[in-house]
């Protein structure tokens, strides 16, 4: 790293804390943590003490309070934040802030004004067809006129019919809602209007606007995502490959991811698999030179049982999975990519340093989400305590979790509840399910919840599905 | 027995003397002093006659010194005198004024409000051997000579309702009202309708009220004063007073007084002297028509000449109303005016006060005239005479271009417009009768190729076509505000858990409303001005009319200097033409920047010219209110005057049919709320916003309760009716929209 002179202050706790925190030192920049009273036992503090000290850690109330994290970085003369994923990891506001402060700082993310053009879906739908990137078929702006709302509606039902649909679906959301909220299906034209103008009043009461967005519900379709990478000129971005993560929770929830996306060389697809990989790649760069990216990010597609690929969303940060696709990716050769180490190194203005034909693909990876719930009950969670975390180490497995193994942990029940994550890498496709049942027949991960009955987790839902990825 | 009645009557008179005085002028009442107690201790061993000859002297000296004193009386002395529970009372007046009386309402105590008293009464008249009784109905607040329940003459909104009430009935029944104020202020609570709410209805009204209206002013203060004081002719008794604020509320607001702390008695005087509250002073401004002469020191209930000479005055100023109005009565008209000195004699001759027709509409002109002239050159005007005579000529000329293009163009272009549609459908019918069958075929041959897939396809995934405004909150005006790298706390922080917000963010983006709990921050008035008008829409006129000091009151032309300085403004209202979404209209804005948005001369003409601009134009006339502290004290009745002066052009511009908005951002109080502003059937408040008759502390001051969390709160007046929406800031302009395309009367441009 030519310029270590920063000091990266990691503004997230657990796994993504850590990994942070062993970038920076990989880079040789020096770092500082925050953490919070529930944290106090976690591993990022103690990866943190270990390695910086006692000066490299801030307690704080809360991870999502502003004033506190930027008067920790005053405090501790920090000159960049990294945002992790989750908290202020895609907030533009918070980018924003940070580099226009009188004591500007460097964000660890794409500029404020990428993420705010892409964290608007609407205008990320508008951005994608202007470029003639497939999207769902449906409005790309809201509507607020009932009579074109119902055309919208009519001409998607007959589209679905003329498809063959088995079960045409309309979805009709409230265009100023999210996170599920303010959404509903409509199986029948004739039901539309009802729907329609339920959806529109709750909009009004809720969110003011009573613009509505009308699409066409996809059901059958696997999950993908495209890595793309592009240091601060924005000008060449390239892809660290696919990643299918079709396997989720009921809550729609990841809980195994496999890179590549598909695999064609072992599994029947009934279309041309290679080639939608192809396309989302390419369709995801293009996107991405248009908005000048200048940081990593995610591309969700959707592809739909006869292979058709829709873009989804853009999430303008790192993600959990972002160490599957490392496992497979290769620069010049060479093994060990560190795609937070990337984003850190472009974050802080380095040049990328290579181009897409110097990343090559090798083998596949599956990466396990480890977590303390109850598959068989909707996935709730379950609070307790870990008494014994153990597993077989292995060369062709990288396990990344804050659960201390040589300690009692108190499961904290503020925070997303992964306990860690199972990256396993295999020449091809068999040989990683393979090791995949082999690592998670060694996995002990056992405690009592808080009832006192034995700690439920899903490494038997994980098994379960071990078999069936790729599969579309 | 009798001697000892004078007796008691004599203390009574000089506990009156020692009590206005308060404190002053204790030789001559040490005097009086003496004598009276000389007297009770020797009168035992006096005769009759004795006893009487030294009562009579006492008395003779009791009248020297009253006569004495009258002469040095200063404004605050006047302001004990109305006060004092010894002065004439509205009963008084009833019982001695007129020929007979009934309380409508109310005995005592039990009454909606005590302290707004009603009555029908009668003056009657005998003339040539035939008697006529005329019925008036009469309105005042009532004191009872200090009776508790009389809440001191102050009404609360239901007393005034009632009041508006029977103004009401006295128009129906086509009698005079006569109305007696004796107020100190209205009482400041915000129960339905709420003080200001009220009183500006019963300004509304009062500016349209098809009978003559006859006010004396006793003790007129401020708004209750207002509440029944718009009248055809104004009498004031010449102890009275009439002012814009009490003079320890202005002692209060000069001296920059906190909560609890008392201004001194030197500077109360002070304010009371530069206030110009006494009837001499309100004469010379021209806002009574004439004074009624009170004996030395002020009328009490025992000074009958004093009734008589008022039932004179009053008599004549309502003949003299009735006659201004008819077609033919030259020389009674003549007699009757306030002007002419000398004996009225009402009984010389008869005038039937009924008005009908013709005769009301001149009463409201000449009511509308008469309050028009009020306050005329007490700001300053630079504008010159050339200027003045082009706008009022462009003005005359835009009325007429309006009328033919409107109303004498306009509506028969209506017609014709619909006659051709009726004419077109009817065609169509007819045609589609003959050509039907062929294209039914010719649809049947088709209907194979109706619609690929490829091209519904196309149309749900091609980029449509969209427009938006003001999208990723960018704004036309960024306050200074966001430029500042600091942490801005929302006051409901603790009950909301709102997180501190970034000042660039909050005064930028997001308009000054927290984005956690949609609290509204104020906004600079510029960020109305630039966000909600269509760009490039806004063009000032009558910047040139500028805030001045008419009373020449102590320390405040450096006052209005600094404040002039400060905004860079001539006045605290603002005047523009502007455009919302391509309709155009013309708007006032009083700025809280300026002085706390209070209303004077200055400010009060710009928003009248500003009203006629609007009706000449047959557009629709926004006020947008982005503070108002009240009427501009130091201006005295310069300013309370433009209560009843802009709600009549408000009045006459909603009669021919406009559309009156009134918008309430930050703060609005007092005066402008309870008349010109609250008169709008259009209200609304911005959120987070206060509207209110008076600010909290004012209310604990004057009458003692705890005022309740969010007692002015938008939400509040809401309930209450008072406004009739609360808005969002950042939706202010599509709401403004929305009001103008389906709000208002016949009479606009775009109608």
């Amino acid at each position: 790293m030519q310029n270590s002179s920063h000091k990266v202050l990691v503004a997230n706790r657990g796994e993504i804390a850590i990994r942070i925190v062993q970038a920076c030192r990989m880079l040789g920049l020096d770092f500082v943590c925050v953490y919070t009273a529930e944290d106090e036992q976690s591993g990022h503090v103690r990866l943190a003490k270990e390695t910086g000290g006692e000066k490299s850690l801030y307690r704080v109330s809360s991870y999502h309070d502003a004033n506190e994290i930027l008067a920790v970085a005053d405090a501790a003369q920090a000159t960049a934040i990294h945002p992790g994923y989750g908290f202020f990891a895609e907030d533009f506001r918070f980018a924003r802030r940070v580099t226009q402060r009188e004591r500007g700082l460097i964000f660890i993310g794409p500029s404020w004004r990428v993420i705010r053009e892409l964290g608007d879906k609407i205008n990320t739908k508008r951005l994608a067809r202007s470029l003639g990137v497939p999207t769902v078929p449906g409005s790309d702006k809201p509507i607020y006129d009932e009579m074109e709302a119902e055309e919208v509606a009519r001409s998607l039902f007959e589209f679905q019919k003329q498809c063959g649909t088995e079960q045409p679906t309309v979805l009709i959301k409230a265009s100023a809602g999210g996170g599920g909220m303010g959404i509903e299906e409509v199986y029948d034209i004739d039901l539309f209007r009802s729907v329609y103008r339920r959806i529109r009043n709750y909009a009004l009461r809720q969110f003011k606007d009573e613009g509505v967005l009308i699409e066409q519900r996809i059901r059958d379709f696997n999950h993908l995502e495209v890595q793309i990478v592009s240091d601060r000129s924005g000008q060449n971005p390239v892809h660290f490959g696919t990643r299918n993560c079709s396997i989720q929770s009921t809550g729609l929830q990841k809980r195994v991811e496999v890179a590549p996306g598909f695999d064609p060389s072992s599994l029947p697809y009934s279309f041309d698999a290679a080639q939608v990989l192809t396309d989302i790649t390419e369709h995801s760069l293009a996107l991405a030179r248009e908005v000048r990216y200048d940081n990593v990010g995610t591309w969700e597609w959707i592809v739909a049982r006869n292979g058709r690929p829709f873009l989804m969303e853009v999430n303008t940060r790192i993600q959990v999975e972002n160490g599957v696709s490392a496992a497979i990716a290769r620069i010049r050769g060479k093994r060990g990519v560190n795609l937070i180490a990337e984003q850190i190194r472009i974050g802080l203005g380095e040049p990328l340093g290579y181009t897409q034909e110097d990343i090559t693909f090798e083998g596949l990876g599956i990466e396990y989400r480890i977590i303390a719930e109850d598959p068989t009950n909707r996935f709730t969670p379950s609070s307790g305590r870990i008494e014994r975390f153990s597993w077989k180490e292995e060369p062709w497995l990288s396990m990344h979790t804050h659960v201390p193994t040589d300690a009692a942990y108190d499961i904290p029940t503020e925070f997303d509840p992964n306990l860690a994550l199972g990256i396993v890498w295999g020449e091809n496709l068999s040989q990683a399910q393979e090791r995949g049942m082999d690592f998670l027949d060694h996995l002990t991960l056992d405690g009592v919840d808080s009832a006192g009955a034995p700690l439920k987790t899903n490494v038997g839902f994980l098994r379960e599905k071990t078999a069936r990825i790729l599969q579309f | 027995m009798d001697i000892e009645k004078k007796l008691s009557f004599l203390k009574e008179r000089l506990t009156y003397i020692c009590d206005i005085f308060a404190g002053n002028h204790q030789e001559h009442i040490r005097i009086l002093e003496h004598k009276v107690e000389e007297f009770s201790q020797r009168r035992e061993s006096l005769d009759l006659q004795e006893r009487i000859e030294a009562i009579t002297a006492i008395e003779e000296l009791f009248d020297f010194t009253e006569r004495r004193l009258e002469e040095d009386l200063s404004s605050m002395d006047k302001v004990r005198i109305v006060r004092h529970p010894q002065r004439i009372c509205l009963r008084d007046i009833l019982e001695n004024v007129y020929d007979n009386y009934t309380e409508i309402g109310g005995q005592k105590n039990k009454s909606i409000d005590p302290s707004m008293l009603i009555a029908r009464a009668y003056v009657t008249r005998r003339h040539r051997g035939k008697t006529h009784h005329q019925s008036v109905m009469v309105i005042g607040q009532e004191k009872g000579h200090g009776e508790d329940f009389r809440n001191g003459g102050s009404v609360k909104p239901w007393g005034n309702a009632r009041a508006l009430q029977y103004m009401k009935v006295a128009e129906t029944e086509n009698i005079p009202i006569h109305t007696y104020i004796f107020t100190p202020g209205a009482y400041p609570v915000e129960d339905y309708p709420g003080a200001a709410q009220q009183i500006a209805r019963n300004l509304y009204e009062m500016a349209a009220l098809k009978v003559p209206v006859i006010a004396v002013f006793s003790e007129g203060g401020s708004g209750g004063a207002e509440a029944i004081g718009l009248a055809d002719r104004r009498l004031m008794l010449s102890h009275g007073y009439y002012s814009v604020i009490s003079p320890e509320g202005a002692a209060a607001i000069e001296g920059r007084l906190r909560r609890g702390e008392r201004a001194t008695p030197e500077l109360i005087a002070r304010c009371a002297e530069q206030l110009k509250i006494t009837a001499q002073d309100n004469l010379r401004l021209g806002y009574i028509d004439k004074i009624v002469e009170e004996p030395p020191l002020g009328a009490r209930p025992y000074h009958y000449e004093f009734f008589r000479n008022l039932r004179r005055e009053v008599i004549r100023a309502t003949d003299d109303v009735v006659l201004s109005t008819r077609a033919f009565a030259p020389l009674r008209a003549r007699a009757a005016r306030p002007d002419k000195s000398g004996e009225y004699d009402a009984e010389k001759f008869v005038v039937r006060w009924e008005v009908n027709g013709g005769a009301a509409e001149k009463l409201l002109l000449l009511r509308h005239e008469k309050f028009n002239k009020y306050s005329r050159g007490k700001c300053i005007d630079p504008r010159s005479v050339f200027k003045r005579m082009r706008q009022g000529v462009s003005g005359v000329v835009t009325d007429a271009y309006n009328t033919v293009k409107h109303d004498i163009l306009g509506k028969p272009k209506k017609r014709i417009v619909s006659a051709v549609e009726e004419v077109e459908a009817e065609t169509r019918v007819l045609f589609d009768g003959i050509t039907g069958p062929f294209r039914k075929a010719l649809c049947a041959l088709g209907s194979k190729s109706s619609k690929a897939p490829a091209a519904t396809e196309e149309a749900l995934t091609a980029l449509s076509d969209w427009e938006d405004g003001q999208r990723n909150g960018s704004w036309n005006y960024i306050s200074p505000r966001a430029k500042e790298d600091r942490a801005v706390t929302c006051p409901n922080a603790k009950k909301q858990g709102c997180m501190d917000m970034w000042a660039p963010d909050l005064y930028g983006e997001f308009a000054g409303v927290c984005s956690n709990c949609g609290h509204h921050f104020p906004m600079e008035y510029k960020w109305f001005l630039w966000n909600v008008f269509d760009p490039n829409s806004v063009v000032e006129f009558n910047q040139e009319i500028e805030a001045g000091n008419p009373l020449e009151f102590e320390n405040f032309d450096q006052r209005l200097i600094q404040a002039k300085e400060k905004t860079g403004l001539k006045s605290g209202c603002m005047t523009v033409d502007a455009a919302i979404q391509g309709t155009k209209l013309v708007a006032a804005i009083l700025i809280a920047d300026f002085r706390g948005g209070s209303v004077g001369v200055a400010e009060g003409e710009k928003f009248l010219l500003a009203v006629e601009r609007a009706q000449k134009k047959r557009q629709p006339f926004l006020a947008y209110v982005h503070g108002t502290a009240g009427i501009r004290i130091q201006e005295g009745t310069n300013g309370v005057i433009q209560m009843p002066r802009c709600t009549m052009a408000v009045r006459r511009y909603l009669d021919a049919g406009g559309l009156y908005l009134v918008v309430y951002d930050t703060n609005s109080y007092a005066g402008p709320v309870a008349s010109f502003l609250g008169c709008s059937p259009y209200q609304f408040a911005i959120r987070s916003s206060n509207v209110g008759f008076a600010g909290p502390g004012v209310i604990k001051e004057t009458t003692g309760i705890d005022v309740p969390p969010n007692y002015q709160g938008a939400f509040k007046a809401l309930s209450r009716g008072h406004i009739q929406g609360v808005w969002d800031r950042r939706e202010l302009r599509e709401n403004l929209n929305q009001a103008l395309m389906t709000m208002g009367g016949r009479n606009l441009y775009y109608r």
